[in-house]
């Protein structure tokens, strides 16, 4: 005779039922949104890498500098550092290190020559030592000073020059006189329609003027001489007879910091193979150290680091680091 | 009562008629299980049979010819280039569809040598088709807007009017691949739609100092193959051009060093980064064709790291003099 059900049971497996159900809702419900990042690493990371980056900064229309004669050839476009390298490229490192806030560029051309053509970058580094390191670190060589801004040059199709955080490149198609003058008026209008406060950087004052190349200055923004802890430091090319001796200073927050910044250094140095000699130099504290059949001097004077970097000639970085260390003690107190 | 009298009574054709119905309950959800298992599973296999593989353009026997000419008249220089290495009909034939991989990765003027020299590119669809060559494609992904890259360098006008077929990439022209060993190459989406039926490669690039990778030659040239956010692979440069260069076997390549970005590149800008080096090399070996490359910017091959691991690649030799290369002066 068959077994009659009770109405526990019955309930119970109701229940299980019910159960079973939730279940199945839950794993159809996930299963319509899958994310195949689960199962496939990469995929997360292609999603995001395929979603366009929106530009940053706003886009500022540049026709506002354009004098006459010249006419826009593309829309102005924005770039921030999300996505500097899709209009520099490989050089957009250099301008990340520094402090680049946005890019600004647009193209023009000649009114009565359209294949005549010009584009404008206008750099926003956030300080001008942004500006000023950019700018000194690209400085081209053959070039004439223009009385343009703050440091402000010309070669033969394109013009350069910092203006507060700013620093502007204007380039040319065509090495042609017309040409040069509309993008000199660019510049101009852009000098005088963008007040900023002024650009002084008085390190610049504090390498000695003897035997220096003075279009050698250059501000590393980071990673100065491939050590970490090297930021904001400026360097200067000096002649002794043949050899040319690379001659640096920085000027840090505090003595403390200068101080413990030559030991850092010293050490660094010496972990990868360098040798410390005796420094008969008259100067207190002063480090020098052998490596790679260079030499490397690092001291410091109240809150500024200084020193020669890589020099083939230990007398040659004496005597750059004493005229240095003289420069800093009439000019920095 | 014993216990076996409280269990409920069953009898015989009430236990056979239970076991049937459990095992066609038991054989059905089996039966729906195996037709709804997905052996495959959701994403990674379908995904994987969507990847492609360049196929080898490289031409057997050819494998390590190199000439290297002097002279500033890149239609001249490339003539006598090729000249020295057989002529074109050695590496294009009757028919062939032939790619000229350029670089048009800025929308900036000839003047400037960012990029590859227009009237090269003319003259090199030029001979592939003097050679037989049924059609002659130049392509790159570039950096900027395509559009304005291939227009404002002058490769587009110069190409049309030398009979190439300009193609300028698109979202459909992209499909993944993976290099076989690659760290960073994986699953990533390569410029795929033009090399589609296609059977010479030749990648035709300027010679240019790189702020990151500190050169800027033919096989950092196929960058412009990339696709995707590819800047974040300039955090190990060296790398993703070996990976490259593995990806990639050309069947010639061609390295344009008549003027030579000194400094500031990759862009340059001015023509004070520029110096006249008037230098064309061929070649079949792309490593050899950087190495020798790397002299016009004052470097030796051992300071571009990206040289030395595409060596161990297995890609070609750092050792350029040891292909022996055909040195002439068009002068």
């Amino acid at each position: 005779m068959a077994r009659t059900v009770s109405k526990t049971e019955t309930f119970v497996g109701y229940g299980v039922i019910l159960v079973l159900l939730i279940i199945t809702g839950g794993l159809l419900l996930k299963q319509s949104r899958f994310n195949s990042s689960i199962l496939e690493p990469g995929a997360l990371k292609q999603e995001l890498l395929s979603q366009p980056t929106p530009p940053l900064a706003p886009v500022r229309d540049l026709r506002q500098y354009a004098p006459k004669d010249l006419t826009p050839l593309s829309p102005a476009e924005s770039f921030g550092p999300e996505n500097l390298s899709d209009k520099i490229d490989g050089k957009a490192e250099l301008y990340l290190s520094a402090g680049f806030v946005s890019l600004t560029s647009q193209r023009f051309a000649l009114e009565d020559k359209p294949s005549e053509w010009m584009e404008a970058f206008i750099y926003h580094m956030g300080s001008p030592r942004g500006s000023y390191s950019v700018y000194s670190m690209q400085k081209r060589s053959e070039a004439r000073d223009l009385e343009l801004g703050d440091y402000g040059y010309e070669t033969e199709n394109a013009l350069y020059f910092v203006h507060g955080p700013y620093y502007l490149e204007i380039v040319s198609s065509v090495a042609q006189e017309t040409m040069a003058e509309s993008m000199l008026s660019f510049a101009r209008n852009f000098l005088s329609k963008t007040p900023v406060e002024s650009n002084v950087l008085n390190e610049l004052d504090l390498f000695p003027k003897k035997n220096l190349n003075s279009e050698s200055i250059s501000l590393l923004p980071s990673n100065g001489f491939g050590f970490e802890q090297f930021d904001s430091i400026f360097t200067a090319q000096y002649m002794v007879g043949d050899t040319e001796v690379t001659a640096f200073l920085s000027r840090r927050k505090s003595q403390d910091e200068a101080t413990s910044l030559v030991e850092a250094y010293t050490s660094f140095l010496l972990t990868f193979g360098g040798t410390e000699l005796k420094s008969t130099l008259d100067i207190p504290g002063a480090k020098l150290v052998e490596i790679m059949d260079t030499y490397e001097l690092v001291f410091s004077r109240g809150s500024f680091l200084a020193g020669v970097h890589g020099a083939e000639n230990r007398k040659a970085a004496e005597e750059i680091a004493l005229m240095l260390n003289q420069s800093l003690a009439e000019k920095s107190r | 009562m014993n216990q076996r009298e409280q269990q409920p009574t069953s009898n015989r054709r009430d236990f056979l008629f239970r076991l049937l119905k459990g095992t066609i309950f038991i054989g059905a959800a089996c039966s729906l299980s195996y037709w709804l298992y997905d052996p495959t599973g959701p994403g990674i296999a379908k995904k994987q049979n969507r990847l492609v593989t360049l196929p080898d353009f490289s031409m057997a026997g050819l494998k390590d010819k190199m000439s290297i000419v002097t002279g500033s008249d890149r239609a001249k220089t490339i003539n006598r280039g090729l000249e020295a290495l057989g002529g074109i009909e050695t590496f294009v034939k009757e028919g062939d569809r032939v790619l000229l991989k350029v670089n048009a990765a800025f929308a900036t003027p000839p003047i400037l040598s960012a990029t590859t020299n227009p009237q090269l590119v003319a003259e090199l669809a030029r001979l592939c088709y003097k050679a037989g060559a049924s059609t002659v494609v130049v392509t790159d992904n570039p950096i900027n807007d395509p559009t304005s890259c291939f227009s404002l360098t002058g490769i587009q006008d110069r190409a049309q009017s030398a009979g190439a077929k300009v193609l300028l990439p698109r979202d459909g022209f992209f499909q993944p691949t993976t290099v076989s060993d690659g760290r960073l190459i994986r699953n990533w989406p390569i410029l795929w739609e033009p090399f589609k039926k296609i059977d010479k490669v030749i990648g035709v690039a300027p010679v240019k100092d790189h702020h990151r990778s500190g050169a800027s030659m033919t096989m950092k040239n196929w960058y412009g193959l990339l696709g995707g956010r590819r800047n974040i692979f300039h955090q190990d440069i060296h790398t993703i051009i070996k990976e490259l260069a593995v990806m990639v076997k050309p069947t010639l390549v061609v390295l344009d060093g008549t003027t030579t970005m000194m400094t500031n590149g990759p862009t340059g800008g001015s023509l004070g980064d520029l110096k006249e080096t008037a230098t064309m090399i061929v070649s079949t070996d792309q490593v050899a064709a950087d190495s020798f490359g790397a002299t016009l910017l004052g470097k030796t091959p051992a300071e571009l790291p990206y040289i030395g691991k595409a060596e161990a690649a297995g890609v070609g030799t750092a050792d350029y003099e040891s292909l022996n290369p055909i040195r002439i002066d068009s002068t």
